[in-house]
């Protein structure tokens, strides 16, 4: 019936006017904003959502953890205020991890769109702001109140008018009050492009709501992922891996698959209980990062909408790592969520290895934050940003130095340096940490730092795989561990705050991802280029041995 | 000898298009010929030749040969470049490899990435290390130097290139590097990266220094022999290149900084629509470019086409963002996108209707040409909806077949039970609204509103879709310049003697260091004025620019800034010249986060003499009726309709007629809807204003 309504052709013409409506909105945040999160992790997301909260459209670079995060953040707002309660102008926001994305930083917006005075729409947009107050980026705080600011579902705008004490509360907690505000506002204005271009594709498409659209286009995504999902073989299928955690608690993620015709459910059932340090992901992150991972390998192609994972379902028990309960800490939960991606593929693995990556040496990011005062006086706060090497896949070797299942990218040195007082020796690949393979694994980096501030710096560690390297697949081996050391040899704590002297030296070695597929079938030639490129070394070239 | 007679020559995939302007005799004269591929000289010569004849003149009589091409693009898309070998400050070699670590499709597991230019094992890393303010931090060491060198020989590289960190702020290890190589007497060309894009942000500097390495030894020989051989065929005046930035220049400065010609071709389009733009006064276009494989949308304002100072090469996704290399070269800001007439059709997993980005090209081409084409693009689709005639496509010289392209489209739509001609429509609507929708992103990136802008549509294909395209971005005005096969042609001998120059030097504004920034301008200053004057200009104008941004985002924008002495007097307008461009980009002004400026940018040109537009025509004007006949075309929202055809070269200046009507020139075909009113403009021109009221999308 559906069908109906709207012929294959104005159906591809308004899907992808949808799309660019996101997008276009999406531009004017980015471009907008201050904080190096949003602009060199592509941690922000624009959607809109059907009148109903059903998610129609999202930008098409926006980051995956907010996939599907933000109609269950406007349940919530829905309760706070009822759908008949919203008039134009007005907009809503939260961070509250449980309901929202996971962690105190980012800020989800609500906004309404109105059309010839009627609700057609919600407009949604994520962004990581430059600041929360409580402790600046870590992993390691023992309680979620350490990590910052909870704002609950709040009205920040009414009728286009913002909501004063609101705002001087906010601004008045966080320590860049400018660049928050800065921040806000380009939340506020990617909406206002939201509203004015659906509010002319309406009336350019003759149609008075988005209801039928809405209906119709998720059923295309819907069949799509079900057709995709019914053609893996029917089975139960488990996979289990291990952690770093924090010190002696090492963390395990146990992910149990089960594909059903054309349904398919996740279950993390047998995942360590909940720790007491930042790595604990909430249920709508655990969300995120399951349901990312499984489009990308079974239906790339099909833009998504709340259609596209109606016949996949996630379940995780409540106390876990993977659905911890209020108020665990949660600031660093992408330690975590990162490695979903890598539980998934190694089920999967056994169901369609044609489909699937060895583990990535890049899940999940490592981050070393600093902090401080530069020669001028200036603060300044730098996360140094850079990846590990992707798993390699069946016809491919791993992407080196690239971020998956997150999409982070990496700042230039030359930048980096001139805004804050540190000097950066070496960026480079790093032979033999990809992992060995019929394809290789993607090779991390090694990236030495200097401290040439006259004043300490503060630094921040958020990282992982110093004990469980990134696995290979299909007989693959593994890539290297993360490595990370001062000059002297002494290691800092993975995930800890500490305090750098000048002339100190930071040392890290990001890891690489997995193989895939057995060594001794790898071609002849693969392996002398890359002996010649040096990306392997004699003895990193004797795992190839035939 | 008169410098009154000029010719342009571009060089393009299939078509090397000629334009010679008789100042003296005010006429134009145009020309095509099949660009000889191996040598593109070869046609060059052969195409002169012609011209000159036809004109009645001889080659010593021009004063000026201006060129533009796609060899260098072609160079890197095909990698037949030379063997370059990369030295890097230690610890770097690797940054033109690992790049921006992002990935441009976040859901594809092996998404290919463009392999860089330099091998590794040609990356040679030496000690040496400036900061960020330029100090030496290690000095160069020159035997390592020499070592890397050697090694580089041994490996019989053919360029050199150079890139060393924080080289935009300091070039004294880059020049005293240079220095060594050529005093090695090695017979290499040698780019370093302080002198092709001093700019900061090491990957896109040395990606762009390795890629302009790459294509020096070719475009060296290429052009010494293209000039050697005008000569020797006769020509006393200068030869010209066009720069990526719509800019002509020497032969000289073209063969340091070849990779600056990367975008000559449209670059060469869009100076074309902005002289149209000036001619007729329209203060706001977008010129419309749409040929067999790409559309190009370039936004003119106040008769100036926009500049960016990026461009990405060679992707290896087609169009899309971020998989390609980057190059900091100068360039016109324009949009290409996978839509042409060549542009084929499918039905996708969905069951939904697609239109490109893949071409069918110019061979096989589309079904209608006969040449083994299969799939239905949108050549086919127009021919269908009656746009084109089976008769007189490029004038008649190729008969198109409609009965085996009705059988193909029609089994394209079967399975959605759509029929041939909405088949056809679709493909037709859905081409547009995807040249729509890329219009609108580009423009609203501007700050930008599509409804104040007129249209100047050119290429083969332009003409035929301007309407349906008009029509979705609200547009009121289309015009159609005659010529609309050989405008790149045109463009080329219409656009001003120019060059762009960039320094960077990051600060915040109120840590100025006001002599660096003069010295910087006074610097680019006196080698702009230098290399006009060479190029025979006789007085230069200049125009200064920053990129800033707030302290703390990572984007910048560009900022005009004002003509006086730049000192502590003028912090105050620079500061509002950025206030007012951020506001008109994102709507905002925030006045209380402080202000950086990381790159400081000049434009100098010179200015350059009318060019009259009389074009010589087949058949020459007036003589003929313009009515050839009638045929069934089909419009959206409307279905077939009787349609005027009209001889484009009976159209006398003047002339009105109502749409619904087909224009038929030799090149293109001009289609207007039942809505739009034509008039024919003192230069030929067809103007079509499409009324008000009836511009909704159907």
């Amino acid at each position: 019936m559906e069908d109906m309504a709207f012929d294959p052709v104005s159906l591809e013409i308004l899907w992808s006017r949808l799309i660019s409506i996101t997008d276009e909105s999406a531009a004017a945040l980015l471009r907008t904003s201050f904080s190096t999160i949003v602009r060199e992790s592509n941690d922000f997301a624009v959607s809109l959502m059907d009148a109903n909260g059903n998610s129609l459209a999202e930008n098409s670079a926006g980051i995956p953890s907010f996939v599907g995060t933000l109609p269950r953040t406007l349940v919530h707002f829905l309760k706070r205020f009822p759908k008949e309660d919203w008039r134009p102008g007005d907009c809503v926001i939260t961070n509250d991890p449980w309901m929202a994305t996971g962690h105190l930083p980012d800020v989800t917006m609500v906004a309404p769109v109105f059309h010839r005075g009627t609700l057609v729409a919600f407009s949604g947009t994520i962004a990581h702001l430059p600041d929360i107050s409580g402790a600046l980026w870590s992993a390691d705080c023992r309680e979620l109140f350490e990590e910052g600011l909870r704002i609950p579902p709040i009205r920040m705008l009414v009728e286009d008018r913002p909501v004063e004490n609101v705002m001087e509360f906010i601004l008045g907690n966080v320590r860049v009050p400018d660049q928050v505000l800065g921040d806000l506002n380009a939340q506020i204005t990617a909406h206002r492009v939201c509203a004015r271009r659906l509010a002319e594709f309406l009336d350019d498409a003759n149609m008075v709501d988005l209801a039928a659209l809405s209906e119709t286009l998720q059923g295309h995504a819907e069949r799509a992922m079900r057709a995709a999902i019914a053609t893996v073989p029917d089975g139960v299928y488990r996979h289990e891996l291990k952690a770093d955690g924090f010190d002696a608690d090492e963390t395990r993620i146990h992910c149990t698959l089960t594909v059903d015709g054309s349904n398919l459910h996740v279950d993390y059932a047998g995942t360590s209980p909940q720790i007491g340090r930042g790595l604990n992901s909430v249920m709508n992150y655990t969300y995120a990062y399951s349901v990312y991972p499984i489009k990308c390998a079974l239906d790339p192609l099909t833009p998504r909408n709340a259609g596209s994972y109606r016949s996949v379902s996630v379940d995780a028990p409540l106390g876990c790592l993977l659905n911890p309960r209020y108020p665990a800490p949660v600031g660093a939960r992408q330690l975590t969520g990162h490695l979903l991606a890598g539980a998934i593929y190694g089920a999967l693995a056994q169901a369609v290895p044609d489909k699937v990556i060895a583990e990535c040496g890049s899940a999940p990011t490592a981050r070393a934050v600093f902090s401080g005062v530069d020669r001028q006086g200036h603060r300044f706060s730098q996360i140094l940003f850079a990846s590990g090497g992707m798993g390699a896949g069946p016809g491919q070797d791993g992407l080196s130095c690239t971020a998956f299942p997150t999409n982070t990218g990496a700042g230039s040195i030359e930048s980096f340096e001139s805004i804050s007082p540190l000097i950066v020796w070496c960026k480079q690949l790093r032979p033999d940490s990809g992992g060995a393979g019929e394809f290789r694994g993607g090779l991390g980096q090694e990236i030495e730092v200097e401290v040439v501030s006259p004043e300490p710096v503060h630094l921040s560690l958020l990282s992982d795989r110093q004990k469980h390297a990134a696995q290979g697949s299909l007989g693959g081996s593994p890539g290297a561990l993360v490595e990370i050391l001062f000059a002297d040899g002494t290691r800092p704590h993975p995930k800890s705050r500490t305090t750098l002297k000048p002339g100190d030296r930071l040392i890290m070695r990001y890891s690489g991802g997995g193989g895939y597929g057995d060594p001794a079938k790898r071609g002849k030639a693969a392996v002398a280029d890359d002996l010649r490129e040096g990306l392997i070394s004699d003895v990193g070239a004797r795992n190839y041995a035939q | 000898m008169s410098s009154l007679i000029r010719m342009g020559v571009d060089v393009g995939g299939t078509f090397t298009d000629f334009v010679l302007v008789d100042g003296l005799r005010d006429r134009i004269y145009t020309g095509k010929r099949l660009t000889t591929e191996g040598d593109p000289s070869q046609a060059i010569l052969d195409g002169a030749q012609r011209l000159v004849d036809e004109a009645s003149i001889t080659i010593g009589q021009i004063a000026g040969v201006i060129h533009g091409t796609t060899l260098v693009a072609n160079t890197i898309i095909e990698r037949s470049g030379a063997k370059v070998g990369l030295i890097t400050t230690r610890g770097f070699r690797d940054s033109i490899a690992i790049g921006r670590e992002l990935r441009y499709d976040l859901y594809d597991l092996l998404m290919e990435q463009p392999q860089p230019l330099v091998p590794r094992h040609l990356r040679l890393e030496v000690d040496e290390r400036l900061d960020a303010l330029g100090t030496v931090l290690r000095p160069l060491d020159e035997a390592q130097l020499r070592d890397a060198v050697t090694q580089l020989t041994t490996e019989k590289v053919e360029a050199i290139a150079i890139c060393f960190l924080h080289a935009y702020r300091n070039d004294i290890h880059e020049k005293r590097a240079r220095a060594i190589v050529q005093a090695m007497a090695l017979d290499v060309p040698v780019s370093i990266s302080s002198e092709v894009a001093p700019e900061i942000r090491e990957f896109e500097r040395s990606s762009t220094t390795t890629a302009n390495a790459y294509v020096q030894p070719l475009m060296q020989g290429y052009l010494a022999r293209l000039e050697e051989r005008l000569k020797a065929q006769g020509l006393v005046g200068h030869v010209h290149v066009m720069l990526s930035g719509g800019g002509a220049t020497t032969i000289r400065a073209a063969q340091a900084f070849p990779i600056r010609l990367i975008e000559s071709g449209p670059a060469a389009g869009a100076m074309a629509a902005s002289f149209y733009a000036r001619l007729m006064g329209l203060d706001h276009v977008i010129s419309f470019d749409m040929g067999g494989t790409t559309a190009k949308m370039c936004l003119i304002d106040d008769c100036r086409p926009q500049h960016a100072h990026e461009f990405e090469a060679a992707r290896v996704r087609r169009f899309r963002k971020g998989s390609g290399l980057p190059l900091k070269v100068p360039v016109i800001d324009l949009i290409e996108i996978g839509a042409g007439g060549g542009s084929m059709a499918r039905i996708d997993g969905m069951g939904l209707l697609k239109v490109g980005p893949e071409s069918a090209g110019a061979d096989p081409g589309p079904i209608c040409y006969q040449r083994g084409g299969t799939q239905p693009t949108v050549t086919d689709a127009d021919l269908v909806l009656g746009y084109l005639s089976p008769d007189y496509f490029l004038g008649g010289e190729m008969q198109l077949d409609l009965a085996s392209v009705r059988e193909s489209v029609a089994a394209l739509g079967a399975p959605l039970k759509l029929d041939v001609t909405a088949t056809a429509a679709g493909i037709h609507s859905i081409v547009n609204e995807n040249m729509a929708a890329a219009t609108r992103m580009y423009v609203a990136e501007k700050g930008r509103d599509p409804r104040q802008y007129s249209m100047i549509a050119f290429g083969g294909a332009g003409p035929v879709h301007a309407y349906g395209l008009a029509k979705l971005l609200k547009l009121r005005r289309i015009v159609c310049p005659l010529g609309a096969g050989v405008m790149s042609a045109l463009g080329l001998l219409v656009a001003p003697p120019a060059i762009d120059y960039v320094r960077s030097y990051v600060t915040r504004l109120n840590d100025i260091d006001w002599r660096h920034v003069n010295q910087l301008f006074d610097g680019m200053e006196r080698e702009a004025r230098r290399l006009l004057t060479d190029a025979g200009a006789q007085e230069v104008t200049f125009e200064r620019r920053a990129d800033m941004r707030h302290v703390g985002q990572g984007f910048e924008i560009d900022v005009p800034l004002p003509n006086v002495a730049l000192g502590p007097d003028a912090l105050g307008s620079i500061r509002e010249s950025f206030l007012t461009t951020y506001n008109r980009l994102f709507d905002r002004r925030v006045e209380s986060v402080p202000i950086e400026a990381l790159s400081w940018r000049l434009t100098a040109t010179a200015p350059m003499g009318e060019v009259a537009l009389n074009f010589v025509r087949p058949g020459e004007s007036g003589s003929r009726a313009p009515l050839k006949g009638r045929r069934q075309v089909h419009f959206a929202g409307i279905g077939f309709v009787d349609c005027p055809v009209y001889d484009r070269y009976g159209l006398r200046v003047g002339d009105h007629l109502d749409g619904p009507a087909v224009i038929e020139e030799r090149e293109s075909t001009i289609i207007v809807g039942p809505d739009g009113r034509i008039t024919i403009d003192r230069f030929l021109s067809v103007v079509i204003d499409i009324s008000a009221g009836t511009v909704k999308q159907d």
